[in-house]
């Protein structure tokens, strides 16, 4: 009984918090975004969740190539809460030889703590040939003394934004999953020693609910991509190889169906659950590790692996993680209760 | 029939593997395909290692003596060859790497799919007196592994005929060909063993196969890429290791679960 009552208390929790905490405050957008060599121009930075007029001086902005040439900005001045110019003066020279040289852009003051916003800017010669290296001009300056926010909030990440609260939805759904599957092949070893009628009920329930919860992962995980990656289906390694994993289970299902005795079918079921359990693994772990993944934390964005998980997201998703795992094991008892009812209802 | 039956039986009731310390020695001269196809072979009270080489002969004398249905598989995948260059004319390298594997994976399937619907309810009772489960399964996966070798070069060759041979690298494409017939052998064996008793074993085959063997065609194409110069890897080796994991764990998989689909 407490576990059920610490499952509704955790979600609760989960969905208040996880949906009400606000981000921290960052940046989405500088124009121009190209600039040429010695250019002189005004940058004007869009800041979400921000408060730029009630930001005290001194806000400092820097544009900054790798991390090693810096360029600071002259006057800086805020328009309205949300957007910031900086003034800037643009070497004519590169740092290292080069037609075109991407910088990020960091802003920082007190009251919202460092921003940052990778790839902003682009200086790009005009006649698109390599530009003479001279890196003096880039050295004059130094990103220094950043402040940090240590409001209760949620990591900022550029594209993500508001949608990185998936975190505490998406995520969850494949670890129960797994576990339901875990538990699912547990009770098919125990039917396939002792040929007991319960476990195979057990295993096909835990089973059920897994697949469940691996259908709700992959549309929480489309939802998510509509907005992020632009369509809900990118043929992303670790969306097909779900799909995939969630196919072995539905033929487990289909399987089950296609034997006229029951022990017979128990036996089989319990066979194959084993080794679809086995091809799961190749799937889910093997695969997507040798084929570039979009998703967050792969090797298609080098930007999301600097502290995408700060401490407050992980106050929320590991008691996300316990929460739908309680939930997925009460849905999953539920559910093996009422097929072993049935089946004594069927026999008298 | 029943001499040979009941000695194996007497030597160890109740369990599925004969006691081949019960020094009994019988030819086996049954009437039938089986007694020929092992004639001259003790099966009975033989160790595990002749026991799977006799299983193999018996494997390869009844493909033999059926030379229809290994021409029907052979002139599949010619027709296969053929269909798919007709409706694709031109076939650039990339495109006829997919296809080959495509083609290989579907005449895997048909070819391997009749390994246990072949054999009716009273011949597997023998087999089950006579023999341990895991030397049937590893005659039999050996056996498809041959078989799909000889799919795979004979798809080859008239994919190359017809379509071009764009394979560069010729020591690789054979080293994938290989671990695929492994793979494909094992996977798909193991497969037909469980849908044989099902009312619908040719779909669910197909169904429950696929995703199983998803992994290992990915890794297969990225290795048969390699091989024809589409990618340049040189770290081509990790996908070999992560092939043979794959073929591991299912092998001692089907070694451990076989016995329980064989129980009958």
């Amino acid at each position: 009984m407490w576990w059920k009552i610490s499952a509704v208390v955790l979600l609760l929790l989960v969905f208040l918090f996880g949906l009400l905490v606000p981000l921290y405050p960052g940046l989405t957008h500088a124009a121009p975004d190209t600039v040429a060599p010695g250019a002189s121009f005004v940058l004007q930075i869009q800041g979400y969740n921000t408060f730029f007029t009630r930001a005290e001086a001194p806000v400092r902005v820097w544009l900054v190539h790798e991390g090693r040439h810096v360029l600071a900005s002259g006057s800086v001045q805020a328009v309205d809460e949300v957007t910031l110019e900086a003034r800037f003066e643009v070497p004519a020279t590169m740092p290292v030889p080069a037609s075109s040289l991407p910088l990020d852009l960091v802003v920082d003051d007190r009251l919202h703590g460092a921003m940052f916003l990778p790839n902003a800017v682009r200086v790009q010669s005009l006649s698109g040939e390599t530009v003479a290296a001279a890196d003096s001009l880039w050295r004059l300056a130094e990103v220094r003394d950043l402040h940090r926010n240590e409001d209760f909030r949620f990591t900022h990440i550029p594209i993500n934004y508001e949608s990185i609260r998936n975190l505490y939805f998406h995520v969850p759904m494949w670890m129960v999953m797994f576990v339901l599957f875990l538990l699912s092949m547990w009770h098919s070893v125990v039917h396939l020693r002792t040929s007991d009628a319960i476990a195979d009920a057990r295993a096909a329930g835990y089973a059920e609910v897994g697949l469940l919860f691996g259908m709700l992962g992959l549309v929480t995980g489309m939802l998510w991509a509509n907005y992020t990656w632009g369509a809900p289906w990118s043929n992303d390694i670790k969306q097909l190889m779900t799909a995939a994993a969630l196919l072995v289970y539905l033929a487990y299902f289909i399987l089950r169906a296609s034997f006229d005795e029951p022990e017979k079918s128990a036996r089989i079921a319990a066979v194959y659950n084993i080794f679809a359990f086995a091809s799961l693994v190749p799937l889910i772990y093997i695969v997507p590790r040798i084929f570039s993944s979009l998703h967050p934390g792969g090797e298609g964005n080098p930007v999301f692996n600097r502290e995408d998980l700060n401490v407050n997201m992980r106050l929320v998703f590991y008691p996300a993680v316990l929460g739908w795992t309680l939930l997925g094991l009460w849905i999953a008892r539920l559910r093996i209760r009422l097929s072993i009812l049935n089946e004594q209802l069927m026999d008298r | 029939m029943f001499m040979v039956y009941e000695a194996c039986f007497r030597g160890d009731p109740g369990s599925h593997v004969p006691n081949y310390s019960a020094k009994v020695h019988f030819p086996l001269n049954i009437k039938g395909g089986l007694c020929a196809a092992v004639r001259g072979t003790y099966l009975c009270c033989m160790s595990g290692w002749d026991a799977y080489l006799a299983l193999l002969r018996k494997e390869i004398l009844l493909e033999w003596r059926q030379r229809y249905a290994l021409g029907g598989i052979l002139l599949y995948v010619c027709s296969m060859v053929f269909v798919v260059y007709v409706a694709a004319v031109r076939i650039q390298p990339p495109v006829w790497n997919v296809l080959y594997w495509l083609i290989m994976l579907f005449a895997s399937i048909n070819a391997v799919v009749k390994s246990f619907v072949q054999e009716s309810g009273n011949r597997r009772l023998y087999y089950y007196q006579l023999a341990d489960p895991a030397m049937v399964i590893l005659a039999k996966v050996t056996y498809n592994t041959l078989l799909l070798l000889l799919i795979g070069s004979l798809a080859l060759f008239t994919f190359g005929v017809v379509a071009g041979n764009p394979v560069k690298d010729v020591r690789l494409f054979a080293l994938t060909m290989i671990l695929g017939s492994i793979g494909f052998s094992i996977a798909f064996t193991f497969i037909a063993a469980i849908a044989s008793g099902a009312n619908n074993s040719a779909t669910l085959m197909a169904i429950l196969s696929f995703p199983v063997v998803l992994p290992m065609l990915l890794t297969l194409v990225r290795l048969s890429a390699i091989s024809l110069r589409l990618m340049q890897d040189t770290a081509y080796w990790r996908d070999v290791l992560n092939l043979l994991a794959i073929d591991t764990i299912l092998i001692t998989l089907t070694f451990v679960l076989f016995p329980y689909v064989w129980r009958d």
